[in-house]
């Protein structure tokens, strides 16, 4: 018995066996390629690990990254960590972020730009040609940028309202992404220090930040309720002056003005002197008369509630969404809850969360007559050059322009010459005091802008805002357009403006200084 | 004393002298990029290790079974092979010394407690009648490591004497062989034949059942305590079958799965190591550079190696950082990485041969103890293989248990060793007793 038992348990287990080897065989023959394609699978890895990399250059051909091979091991460069947020990293252990991972397919060649040559090259199997990338950011105006910045923890957006082209974008705490784009064996530390700092250098807090806007939402609901015919710039509501003192109740919320500064007289506010001393009363009442409605529908025309993203696909390179009210669990804005939130909403409070990005991107449409500029931040595509100096061989060029008229031009030019007043007309001077954005302006040129102070509830300092535009004359378009956030930065117009008109300014030196 | 000719070890033998330096020079020339043999020296010690346990059993005259040693050989081969090219080892007197030279020293010593238990155990009396005497032995062993023991990944399975640990798992596993089939053999009658019934279940006699049973669930309960997943699983396999094939009754079979599946299902529910494994188990993508990323990356290994593999020393698996247990608990994912399933599949056709001529042994054995002491010793290496394999490959929850003969460690190849010794010398004394009595 125990023998027929024994010859039994033979044939069970040679099933187990039988069925164990079917195991494998699904992994090792059917699942193989599958398994295959996963980017961290080290045979990906390991194809990287030696790997040329296209370089990348700013807008004048100075060189930001770079990959050297040294002991059949692929090591990425990076030389200025103004760019780090920008740029990304391409990391042998981590993966690839920013532009490095938008660009991948380019800079590593494994698809060309051109669709019938990336066919060609698939079709004939021909190795990967790394591709070079030029920005559209020109160092000098980043590391400057960068260096405005200094210590505080922030970013600063600066594009040419025109085109969409990036000219400065940056956040700050940056850092080196070199060590994390070395040798994989020494990747770990580096990451785990950035990974547990207390100020989240690894954020790029221009496209990822989430910010209370405070009043540099008041160009967006001004912008709005002029092109949607709720108000002119004539317009004026007759319990203001007495509600900026007392308060305005709306649904028995009693709205509150904020400190108008020494000197400011509360008196019947149209738009232009509304923007100056920044009435949070002024702009309550364009919101109500605006319409819950309409505020939300001109929010999505100007890109809120939805994701953005810098450039085009398949190299686009994500931007989070930005928020007037509550974040739908489906993604998107939900419906103003009541008219409390409508009225704060529309100077900025409440549940209105941006990126700075999205900011400047308001600024550059008012800029821009009304006409939203698409961003993007790599201007060509060239031929891979092995040293620093950039190849002439252009394989691709973006361009900017185009973009929808997101409302109308007269309508972009009465908030342009509100924007103006608040920087230099009286009212708007004695408003943002000694530190005024004009100090910083270059002569002869006028300057737009609107500064933020957003409130965060509690003991925690406001974050300071400023967004503008430069030249801001009648007639012509700006080069420039900026928004700045600095968190924690305290009133607007002390901290961020300056930042702003120095920003603007030096960019203006530098285009003069090229161009003559 | 007289000789006896082992013809057929010695033939099956022989490739081995010439695939094992092959194996070396292969793996040497694949990592140094240069045309030359490297150093073979260790290859020539393993393989004159294995020619010289046969001679001692051709020169004592033993007539146990030819194709144990061939096949252990070759499986301990293509581990030394491998193991030649991974880092790490153990130091000893300021020198490193790599794993495959240790795993080839615990070879030798494993070949050596063989020999003696093969030619040494002419009589199983010591195994048969003090089943209890080694059964409390096993018990205190694991009452020992548990209270004294070291942890080592979460799992507390090793006693260290001064710089040498050992893990006293794999002893206690024979012991509860030698106990159960003791036990049977005694009790088989009984277990077997008058039986309650409880609807369709038959149960067998309580006052025969519950001693067994209580011993049992003992060295279970303080397995788990142990955290030892791969442990208990194996022990309550071998229990089962070893109760199948002295009954014959599938419901023993069957209540014990259940038993199995019910208990697990506890576990899963009180433990978070327990729950963790399983999580880990069933979707390992979901941390793939966390607790998922050993099975992730074991997986990666087996999708590379593809149907014919890298080649023997290319494949990725060692480079993997981070990926430290390729020695012992993947090893049989690294080989199936550089020979593909081809090869993997030949190293399991070793495995299953070893366990027919294993259960061959139980068949031909003169008597019930020494057929249930054959039929649990097989298993044990049976099922070991199963579900280490079964765990590198998802099938199941990944147990840290090693592949017979082919893991690293020194604790598993003494053990394993000491089985082949206990299955030679069964079937010695089959073939001996043959010749008195013809059948």
């Amino acid at each position: 018995m125990i023998v027929t038992n024994a010859r039994r348990l033979g044939l069970y287990l040679l099933l187990s066996f039988a069925l164990v080897s079917g195991g494998l065989a699904y992994w090792q023959v059917v699942d193989a390629q599958q398994l295959a394609s996963r980017p961290d699978n080290p045979e990906v890895i390991a194809a990287r690990r030696s790997a040329p990399r296209g370089s990348i250059f700013d807008a004048t051909g100075k060189l930001l990254a770079s990959t050297a091979i040294s002991a059949g091991l692929a090591r990425r460069t990076y030389t200025d960590a103004a760019f780090t947020h920008l740029l990304g990293y391409a990391s042998l252990r981590f993966g690839a972020t920013g532009l490095e991972q938008a660009f991948d397919d380019v800079l590593s060649g494994r698809s060309d730009p051109n669709p019938l040559r990336d066919i060609l090259d698939k079709a004939l199997s021909r190795p990967p040609e790394p591709k070079d990338l030029s920005l559209t950011l020109d160092q000098r105006l980043q590391d400057f940028v960068a260096k405005q910045l200094g210590a505080s923890v922030g970013a600063i957006v600066a594009l040419d309202p025109r085109t969409g082209a990036l000219l400065a974008m940056t956040s700050t705490p940056t850092f080196d992404a070199t060590p994390i784009s070395g040798d994989p064996n020494s990747a770990g530390g580096a990451m785990t220090r950035l990974q547990s700092a207390a100020d989240r250098p690894l954020i790029d807090r221009a496209r990822q930040g989430s910010y209370t806007p405070g009043s540099v939402m008041k160009v967006f609901t001004a912008a709005a309720a002029l092109d949607a015919g709720a108000i002119t710039p004539e317009t004026t509501f007759p319990d203001q002056p007495k509600e900026e003192t007392q308060g305005f109740t709306v649904q028995g919320f009693r709205i509150t003005e904020h400190d108008l500064g020494q000197g400011v007289q509360p008196a019947l506010w149209p738009l232009s002197p509304a923007m100056q001393v920044s009435s949070n009363i002024f702009f309550a009442h364009v919101g109500l008369k605006l319409g819950a409605e309409r505020f939300l529908e001109y929010a999505r025309r100007f890109g809120f509630c939805a994701p953005l993203q810098i450039g085009d696909s398949p190299n686009a390179l994500p931007v989070g969404t930005s928020y007037v009210t509550a974040r739908a669990s489906g993604g998107g804005c939900t419906p103003f809850a009541d008219d409390v939130e409508l009225a704060s909403a529309s100077f900025g409070q409440a549940q209105v969360h941006v990126t700075p990005l999205q900011m400047a991107l308001v600024a550059a449409t008012i800029a821009n007559g009304g006409v939203m500029p698409h961003p993007y931040a790599v201007a060509d595509v060239r031929a891979h050059a092995a040293g620093a100096q950039r190849s002439d061989a252009v394989v691709q060029r973006y361009s900017g322009g185009g973009g929808s008229q997101l409302v109308g031009g007269q309508v972009a030019d009465e908030v342009r010459k509100a924007m103006v007043d608040a920087v230099q007309a009286p009212l708007g001077s004695l408003y943002a005091g000694a530190a005024a954005v004009r100090l910083y302006g270059v002569s002869g040129v006028d300057t737009a802008g609107k500064t933020g102070t957003a409130q965060r509830g509690g003991n925690l300092a406001p974050h300071s805002w400023f967004i503008g535009f430069a030249p801001a004359q009648g007639g012509g378009t700006p080069s420039i357009a900026v928004a700045v956030l600095i968190e924690g930065g305290g009133p607007g117009s002390g901290n961020a403006a300056p930042i702003g008109g120095r920003v603007m300014a030096e960019w203006l030196r530098l285009q003069s200084a090229s161009g003559g | 004393m007289r000789l006896a000719w082992r013809g057929t070890e010695l033939w099956l033998l022989l490739p081995l002298l010439l695939l094992v330096p092959l194996g070396f020079v292969i793996t040497h020339v694949a990592e140094s990029q240069v045309l030359e043999p490297g150093p073979l020296g260790l290859a020539t010690a393993y393989v004159a290790l294995v020619l010289a346990a046969h001679l001692v059993l051709v020169l004592s005259g033993h007539r146990g079974d030819q194709l144990l040693l061939p096949l252990v050989a070759t499986i301990g081969a293509i581990g030394i092979v491998m193991l030649n090219r991974l880092p790490g080892g153990t130091s000893l007197l300021g020198l490193n010394i790599g794993l495959a030279v240790t795993q080839v020293a615990w070879f030798g010593i494993g070949l050596i407690a063989m020999l003696a238990v093969a030619i040494g155990f002419r009589d199983d009396g010591l195994l048969r009648h003090y089943k209890y005497t080694w059964a409390a032995g096993g018990v205190a062993l694991l009452v020992f490591t548990i209270l004294f023991g070291t942890e080592i990944n979460g799992a507390r399975l090793w006693i260290y004497i001064g710089p040498i640990g050992f893990q006293p798992g794999e002893f206690i596993k024979i012991v509860l062989v030698i106990f159960i089939a003791g036990y049977l053999a005694e009790n088989r009658a009984l277990l077997a034949g008058a039986s309650y019934r409880i609807g369709p279940i038959s149960v067998p006699p309580l006052p025969y059942l519950l001693p067994m049973l209580a011993i049992f669930f003992g060295v279970m309960l303080v397995v788990a305590v142990s955290n030892d997943l791969g442990t208990a699983l194996l022990f309550f396999g071998i229990f089962l079958t070893m109760l199948f094939v002295a009954t014959g009754r599938r419901s023993y079979v069957l209540i014990g799965l259940l038993l199995f599946v019910t208990g697990s299902y506890v576990a899963y529910r009180l433990f978070a190591h327990v729950r963790l494994r399983v999580d880990v188990w069933l979707d390992p993508f979901a941390d793939p550079s966390g607790a998922g990323y050993q099975i992730v990356h074991a997986l990666y290994a087996f999708g590379r190696g593809g149907l014919f593999g890298d080649g023997l020393g290319r494949g990725l698996l060692p480079t993997v950082p981070g990926f430290f247990a390729i020695q012992t608990d993947f090893i049989f994912t690294a080989i199936a990485e550089e020979l593909g399933l081809v090869g993997a599949f030949a190293l399991l056709a070793f495995a299953v041969f070893l366990v027919f001529r294993g259960l061959r042994v139980a068949v031909l054995a003169r008597d019930e103890f020494s057929s249930l002491l054959a039929v649990g010793l097989t298993t044990s290496i049976g099922l070991q293989t199963l579900i280490i394999v079964a765990g590198n490959a998802k099938l199941i929850p990944l147990t840290g248990i090693t592949f017979p003969f082919l893991s690293y460690g020194g604790s598993s190849i003494l053990a394993s060793f000491l089985i082949i010794g206990l299955l030679l010398s069964i079937s010695h004394r089959a073939a001996a007793e043959g010749d008195q009595v013809p059948r």
